[in-house]
């Protein structure tokens, strides 16, 4: 088995975004999702989701990636892809993809866990050799569909400590975005009207709920009913409160976050602390986790890129398994509701 | 099946609805609800997959689009969200139908978004009437 200078070609397409890199070693050569702009090399337009849509992108994608990291098709040592959890139809388009190629080219297949990805992430290869966290760290996961603390024991063994019980901490912040008529995605939007806004104007509900799990259900009703009783009185609430709204909002949500991370570092006495997932763009979140800093503990957030859903992430996880030789292979299928 | 009405003053007499819904799923497998966002779409789901022998954890849909529970009869239940749906291409892309005609049971939120993929099905309106209550209506849509 070849362990000097491994190139792995990642997949991934476990729900709206195909994407494609190339790693050698434990270092991007390429990561490229796809957008508009490469699109346009390719004529037409980006479907907005499904599995339709990654039939389409997912030849530009490689196509693409290969070609940024400067590579052909044969320097390919293995080929990598998400097999879960996602959309069936979506983790189809990548995994069928993946196979054939692995199949044509003779070379060996790796599965990928996306949820395990995202925590991986944290192993690229930087230029600053202190951005990789040391073993045992936590790792708060808060993205669009996902919302876990995790304590990473090594590459490979990890333990769920808290998740969400209904929503994720991404989607609260978007369902917020929805009931102040701000368009969807909004969470970045909450995140801007809140730099401007008073924490503490308007006070929600933290639903309690048992060990370090969240619960975002209630508190996105609380939000709902509160607006809804002021609007009675006031018909441009929303209108004239709009900044202290989303940051009390988004107050909310990091809170009960932070809470939690904070308790599991004193259960555990961990002194690293991670961030992954899209919602580690919000720029309280960062600003929160990277105060912990003050206080004893190491934190480490990824670049952007690695954060949102990606193909960097499922290539540097299958870097670890390709060395760990754990393979996969063609009679794999797809696991929509995968576990960590 | 007549049209049911129910009036609940908590959550806490939800269960019998969920009860209710569960038991139709001896001759519909297709259920929709309808009801705004926080009228507690996902907190009836929840109770009635319960009822239906989910023996995994029940969250929100609404970035995957659709989530897959097993239960302890050996079936299949999907859970599908369709809040942030902007064309019902996007319904169709993802292969919808597969699953609407999987003769799984399929708990569908926000259908309104899909209208003219849905299949006959139980329609259940979740009506909220204040902070804590609800008037939830069932009904058979052919």
């Amino acid at each position: 088995m070849q362990t000097t200078n491994v190139i792995t070609l990642a997949i991934e397409s476990s729900c709206d975004d195909t994407s494609c890199a190339v790693l050698i070693n434990n270092r991007v050569l390429s990561n490229v999702v796809t957008n508009q702009e490469i699109h346009n090399l390719y004529g037409g337009v980006v479907p907005e989701l499904a599995s339709r849509a990654h039939q389409q992108n997912i030849v530009p994608a490689v196509d693409a990636a290969l070609k940024k990291a400067n590579m052909s098709l044969h320097d390919v040592t293995y080929v990598a892809y998400t097999n879960g959890p996602g959309l069936m139809g979506s983790l189809l388009v990548g995994a069928s993809f993946a196979k054939g190629l692995a199949l044509a080219l003779n070379k060996p297949l790796v599965e990928v866990n996306h949820m395990q990805g995202h925590y991986m992430a944290h192993f690229i290869a930087t230029e600053s050799s202190t951005s990789i966290p040391p073993f045992p760290f936590l790792c708060l996961t808060v993205s669009g569909g996902h919302t876990q603390i995790l304590l990473i024991k090594n590459h490979f063994e990890v333990i769920i400590l808290g998740e969400t019980l209904d929503d994720a901490a991404g989607e609260a912040f978007d369902k917020v975005a929805k009931t102040l008529q701000l368009p969807y995605p909004g969470g970045p939007l909450v995140d801007k009207y809140a730099q401007q806004g008073n924490p503490k104007a308007h006070i929600f509900a933290k639903p309690k709920v048992d060990g370090h799990n969240f619960s975002f259900s209630g508190f996105k009703t609380s939000v709902l009913n509160y607006i809804n009783k002021q609007k009675q009185t006031d018909a441009d609430f929303v209108t004239n409160n709009m900044a202290d709204i989303c940051a009390s909002a988004q107050h909310t949500i990091i809170s009960m976050l932070m809470k939690n991370v904070l308790a599991c570092a004193n259960e555990y006495n961990i002194k690293h602390i991670a961030l992954a997932g899209g919602v580690a763009a919000n720029s309280q979140l960062r600003k929160e986790i990277t105060a912990l800093q003050q206080h004893g503990y190491t934190t480490y957030i990824p670049a952007f890129e690695y954060c949102t859903d990606n193909a960097a992430m499922i290539g540097i996880t299958a870097y670890y398994k390709y060395l760990n030789n754990d393979l996969g292979t063609q009679q794999a299928c797809p696991q929509p509701r995968m576990a960590l | 099946m007549h049209n049911t009405l129910f009036k609940i003053n908590t959550i806490s007499e939800l269960p019998q609805v969920a009860k209710y819904i569960a038991n139709a799923s001896l001759q519909h497998s297709i259920f929709c609800f309808y009801g705004e966002m926080g009228a507690g779409k996902t907190t009836l789901i929840k109770l009635i997959t319960t009822l239906l022998g989910v023996n995994n954890k029940v969250t929100s849909p609404t970035y995957s689009l659709v989530n897959e529970y097993s239960t302890i009869h050996n079936t299949t239940v999907y859970h599908f969200d369709f809040y942030r749906i902007n064309a019902v291409s996007e319904a169709y892309d993802m292969g919808f139908e597969e699953y609407a005609y999987s003769g799984n049971i399929c708990l569908i939120e926000w259908p309104q978004n899909i209208t003219e993929l849905l299949p006959p099905h139980l329609c259940i309106n979740i009506d909220k009437t204040a902070d804590t209550s609800r008037t939830i209506s069932i009904s058979e849509v052919m």
